[in-house]
């Protein structure tokens, strides 16, 4: 049987948010992201005045980019992409010299001050590994974040992006980000 | 909220590595000049030789302080990533670095290297054994060394310039801007060292040469600097959006009065002021020394600013609207 490859992405239906930051909070204590550090956030962008506004929540977090900068710029290889697309640092190999953190578009890393490294979502992988979903997709109660692999034509993710209109975020930047925004 | 991950270690970094570049530059082509076939500007080579090696020595360990894990900088060399601007500059800096160490010793004198390795214990024989005179070799080793001094130089640029995520670096001039402006700070800190030099009072012929090469330099500077706004302007939107940083925004001031006027336009102004006798009315070059200091300091000042301007501006620059200060 021919080995599958595979590529993992996240598709955020964000007009479902509503800035529980169930996430975020999740993802802290799945990963133990130090106190101070996200490695998810919510952006919010308000409009107009009242009582003519909104106000659109839209969760981010790193975009595993096809094509990643902070890859390709770190010195010791220590940032590097796993063949189903998910972007990882090797913490070992990390210096800290932060120029992954300056080349990513999306401002999607962290230093860990503590350890002297970079940091980021690395998309549960621990947990994706063992066949289960990222912690934020799980505990999202309005659903708005649906994980799965593209290559997979049965992934419910598969569905959406071929049957919804969508958009990914500041595609000029050349990186290819794989976080889909549902329309 | 957007934060720097790099801060003033940084500047001093490329500002003190381009120092370098420049400095070995600067006492390099000295030490091919020749009148006659007599080298007239041998004191400049050899200040120039005795200074290069040092600023971007300690630049490199202020780098090295600044990472996460100080004690893994090692890593650095355990790997060659061809992608990576950090990963070639780092090889590429410490070739330099040995370079300029070795022209450094191939211009003490006599006396300075024997007392050097008198300060050696008589037991490392193996050192010893390079207590030998290279003064024959100075042109050489400035001839290999010139593209590597002009490599550090380009390369305190493509650091920046190379990260197409920052619209405010991601250009092609960048690299040429960061060279000629390391070139300019080399003759400057030249000039300002031979000018404080009390011991061997610097000679008119020796500022005339330091002075118009730094006129050079910094005219090619301006040269890469008002394109880099002009087609700035007439680029993406991003990257119009990243020079409002420069434009209006909050580092306009820093930019145009204290880089620009100060650092660049003032001391140009003095050195062509004080040239312009000389070369257009045949009158004999009376260089004031006030003049020479101040020019010399501002060109330094210069430097440094564009190295700050450039890396602070730069990390806010981003293609991400919430990164944007507005
Ligand atoms: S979002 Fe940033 S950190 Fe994540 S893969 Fe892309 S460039 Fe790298
Ligand atoms: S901080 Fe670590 S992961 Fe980032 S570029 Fe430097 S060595 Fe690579």
């Amino acid at each position: 049987m021919a080995i599958k490859k595979k590529r993992y992405a996240l598709v955020i239906d964000s007009r479902k948010c509503i800035n529980c930051k169930a996430c975020v909070v999740a993802c802290k204590a799945e990963n133990k992201v130090p106190v101070g550090n996200f490695r998810n956030r919510i952006n919010e962008e308000r409009k107009g005045e009242y009582p003519k506004l909104s106000i659109n929540f839209e969760p981010e977090q790193c975009h595993h980019c096809a094509d990643p900068s902070c890859v390709r710029v770190c010195p010791t290889g220590a940032s590097w992409q796993r063949k189903d697309g998910i972007v990882l640092v090797n913490y070992d190999e990390c210096i800290g010299c932060r120029y992954c953190m300056v080349a990513c578009p999306y401002d999607a890393r962290y230093f860990n001050e503590e350890e002297g490294v970079v940091d980021k979502c690395t998309f549960c992988s621990h947990r994706v590994d063992k066949g289960d979903i990222p912690a934020c997709v799980e505990t999202c109660p309005s659903k708005v974040r649906v994980f799965g692999d593209l290559e997979d034509p049965t992934a419910r993710i598969h569905e959406l992006l071929s049957t919804r209109r969508y958009r990914v975020k500041e595609p000029q930047t050349g990186n290819g980000p794989q976080l889909y925004y549902l329309l | 909220m957007h934060e720097f991950n790099w801060g003033l270690l940084i500047v001093v970094y490329l500002f003190l590595g381009g120092l370098s570049a420049g400095l070995f530059f600067a006492a390099g082509l000295a030490n091919y000049l020749t009148v006659d076939d007599k080298p007239v500007y041998a004191k400049v080579a050899r200040m120039g030789a005795l200074l290069a090696p040092w600023p971007v020595a300690i630049g490199s360990g202020l780098l090295i302080l600044d990472l996460g894990n100080w004690y893994r900088f090692y890593k650095l060399f355990l790997h060659f990533r061809w992608q990576s601007p950090m990963s070639i500059g780092s090889y590429l800096l410490t070739i330099f670095t040995l370079i300029a160490f070795v022209y450094l010793f191939a211009w003490l004198k006599e006396d300075e290297r024997k007392w050097i390795f008198s300060k050696i214990p008589a037991t490392w024989k193996q050192v010893h054994r390079l207590n030998v005179d290279i003064s024959s070799w100075r042109e050489k080793i400035a001839m290999v060394g010139f593209p590597f001094s002009i490599g550090v130089g380009i390369y305190t640029g493509v650091l920046l310039g190379a990260v197409s995520a920052r619209p405010f670096w991601n250009t092609n001039l960048v690299a040429q801007m960061f060279l000629f402006s390391a070139l300019s700070s080399g003759s400057a800190a030249l000039l300002l060292a031979m000018l404080l030099d009390r011991k061997n009072p610097i000679e008119k012929h020796e500022t005339k040469f330091l002075v118009t090469l730094d006129v050079v330099f910094i005219s090619l500077e301006l040269f890469i600097i008002l394109p880099y706004i002009i087609h700035g302007q007439l680029s993406s939107q991003a990257v119009k959006d990243a020079l409002t940083l420069i434009l209006g925004g909050p580092y306009t001031v820093v930019f145009w009065v204290f880089f620009l006027f100060l650092g660049l336009l003032v001391p140009l102004a003095i050195e062509v002021y004080e040239l312009f006798p000389s070369i257009f009315k045949g009158h004999e070059f009376h260089g004031s020394r006030r003049m020479a200091l101040t020019a010399a300091g501002l060109v330094l000042f210069g430097g440094f600013l564009l190295r700050y301007i450039f890396v602070y501006a730069g990390q806010v620059s981003s293609f991400h609207r919430m990164g944007m200060l507005r």
